[in-house]
């Protein structure tokens, strides 16, 4: 059996698991009851409730996708290897004639498509109320769904790694929602409260590297850049300093997926090689 | 095949295994026996390549354990872990189709381990429904999936009635199966199924052998339950002393005498003189499980 069948049958039932265990229907359905009130509700801030104020709803969207898709992503994570190693799974599966890499990609890309279908059926079910009700432009909720993939893959990355450094699915999951808390809160207060220390005086560029040390703020500001009727700006990406390409946005969020994917794999590769996982 | 030379395996502070030379051949069954703790686990982790040595050697074919050594000596190996927790989710057959999958292993081969197994009638019910013993057969089940010459089970037959312990020999007897190595602590039970055994105790090997040379070369005491008539007196006591036991205690109603292998014959041929004292007689023959775990 070669690399890739042992990749795709992996995958494969990392997402039959979440359909079996309603994990993703239940994720579905979160994200379509909240859009949907969104939808009703997002625009009550400027005085306009019942599915009116396109702009207003789509800068409210970000915003839920934001704090939504992070949060699941790493719960969702959270237990990858430590779950397997603990039901004794994985030590049989080690024993396959097949290569650690092959496990961890299947095991990753089954729980990035779990994640994904989740997302899409969430979104796009809510996306045809939208678009037809509420009158959001198509293509800018396509691309909104597209990035929401971007922003859960890249958390689902950091998932993997707060898995392999915790060694168990308690802490795992304490590392997520602290990590959450800080990625999607924490860290633009530090931010706000640096510039404001500053008196403004901080380097537009070094303030720009700082909002891309975080892939949520990568994803506010594609989205600013992408989205024109978020027009209101939301949060600390109102404040982002101007000439961020993005095509350097896009790249650094890929980078977000890419690092702390390939440093899960480094680390779960050294600790398989010293059976020292848990 | 697989050979351990001088291999210690530390956890830490904490030492599993001490200073340890072993051989595994190939067409050999080999069973390590001992105390949970004593190091049977890990030995078997070594063997299968999920734990390196802390010192010493590891040779597959006489060449150092490598990464594609463990991989090719893999294809031809079963595993049947003691703590495994398979996906209550999921039906029987369902888990080993994913587990066939990753060997590329068919669903007409699957049927079939399901039917070797015993499990064809359950086999579409989920794992949440099954019983203890339903689901040490789906473990052995998956490690029989790829047809393995070689066999490496942790505490196969712990949880299994007797009649099960018959069956899981059965089944490896049925396959291909020309090597296993399985740990256990019941050593009475499957002592004289396995060509050596090895007893660990505390990370060291303290026995090798087949269970016939390791009785031999023990040489283990038998011991003679006397049960008295009523009409018999303190005499008896004295000449069971006398016909060569080394103690005598009185144990439910009998005297017990511990008599050296090399006198037994002679000291049940010496009783026909105290015949008229004697209602019952049991001759109590030591097994490799009292020498080994009860006199520690």
């Amino acid at each position: 059996m070669n690399t890739s069948e042992v990749v795709v049958a992996i995958a494969r039932k990392e997402v039959t698991d979440r359909l079996r265990n309603r994990w993703v229907w239940t994720v579905s359905a979160l994200l379509f009851l909240c859009t949907v009130v969104i939808a009703l509700f997002g625009a009550a801030p400027v005085g306009v409730v019942g599915g009116k104020g396109a702009g207003a709803v789509m800068a409210s969207l970000m915003n839920l996708v934001a704090y939504l898709v992070p949060l699941i992503a790493l719960i969702l994570g959270c237990g990858a290897i430590i779950d397997e190693k603990q039901r004794g799974t994985l030590d049989l599966i080690l024993v396959y004639p097949l290569s650690p890499r092959a496990y961890f990609a299947g095991t990753f890309l089954g729980f990035a498509l779990a994640l994904a279908l989740a997302v899409v059926v969430g979104l796009v079910l809510s996306g045809l109320f939208l678009v037809l009700w509420v009158g959001v432009p198509a293509i800018e909720y396509l691309i909104l769904t597209l990035l929401a993939l971007a922003l859960g893959a890249a958390f689902l990355a950091l998932s993997f790694l707060v898995s392999l450094l915790s060694r168990e699915r308690g802490r795992a999951i304490a590392s997520s929602v602290f990590l959450w808390i800080f990625a999607v809160f924490v860290f633009d207060l530090i931010l706000v409260g640096i510039l404001v220390a500053s008196g403004g005086k901080l380097p537009a560029t070094l303030f720009g590297a700082l909002l891309l040390a975080n892939p949520s703020d990568c994803f506010r500001l594609l989205c600013f850049q992408w989205l024109p009727s978020a027009a209101a700006p939301l949060g600390l990406a109102a404040v982002a300093p101007a000439g961020l390409p993005a095509w350097l946005l896009l790249a650094i969020l890929t980078l977000w997926v890419a690092v702390p994917a390939a440093a899960s794999y480094a680390l779960f590769q050294y600790r398989v090689d010293r059976d020292a996982l848990v | 095949m697989i050979r351990l030379e001088a291999v210690t395996k530390r956890y830490g502070e904490q030492v599993a295994l001490h200073a340890i030379d072993l051989e595994v051949h190939r067409g050999e069954w080999l069973g390590l026996f001992g105390h949970n703790g004593s190091g049977k686990s890990t030995l078997l982790r070594l063997l299968l390549g999920l734990t390196r040595p802390t010192t010493g050697s590891l040779l597959i074919d006489g060449e150092v354990g490598s990464a594609a050594g463990w991989r090719r000596l893999r294809a031809h190996v079963g595993f049947m872990p003691e703590r495994i927790d398979f996906y209550d989710h999921l039906t029987g057959r369902e888990i080993l189709a994913y587990f066939g999958r990753l060997r590329g292993v068919g669903a007409e081969r699957v049927a079939e381990v399901l039917g070797q197994v015993g499990l064809a009638a359950a086999a579409d019910r989920r794992l949440a429904g099954y019983s203890k013993g339903m689901r040490q057969r789906l473990n052995l089940g998956q490690a029989l999936l790829g047809d393995p010459e070689i066999v490496i089970a942790d505490e196969p037959v712990e949880g299994l009635d007797p009649q099960g312990v018959h069956a899981f020999f059965d089944l490896l007897h049925a396959g291909r199966v020309e090597t296993v190595v399985m740990s256990s602590h019941r050593l009475a039970e499957c002592c004289h199924r396995v060509d050596r055994i090895c007893v660990l105790n505390e990370g060291e090997v303290r026995a090798l052998g087949s269970a016939e040379e390791l009785s031999r070369d023990l040489r283990p005491p038998v011991h003679v339950h006397v049960y008295p008539t009523a009409a018999a007196n303190g005499s008896l006591q004295i000449a069971l002393t006398e016909l060569g036991a080394s103690a005598v205690v009185r144990h439910q109603g009998a005297w017990v005498a511990e008599v050296a292998q090399a006198q037994k014959l002679a000291f049940l041929a010496g009783l026909s003189r105290c015949e008229a004292q004697i209602r019952q007689l049991h001759v109590e023959e030591p097994n490799l499980e009292e020498l080994y775990f009860e006199h520690e």
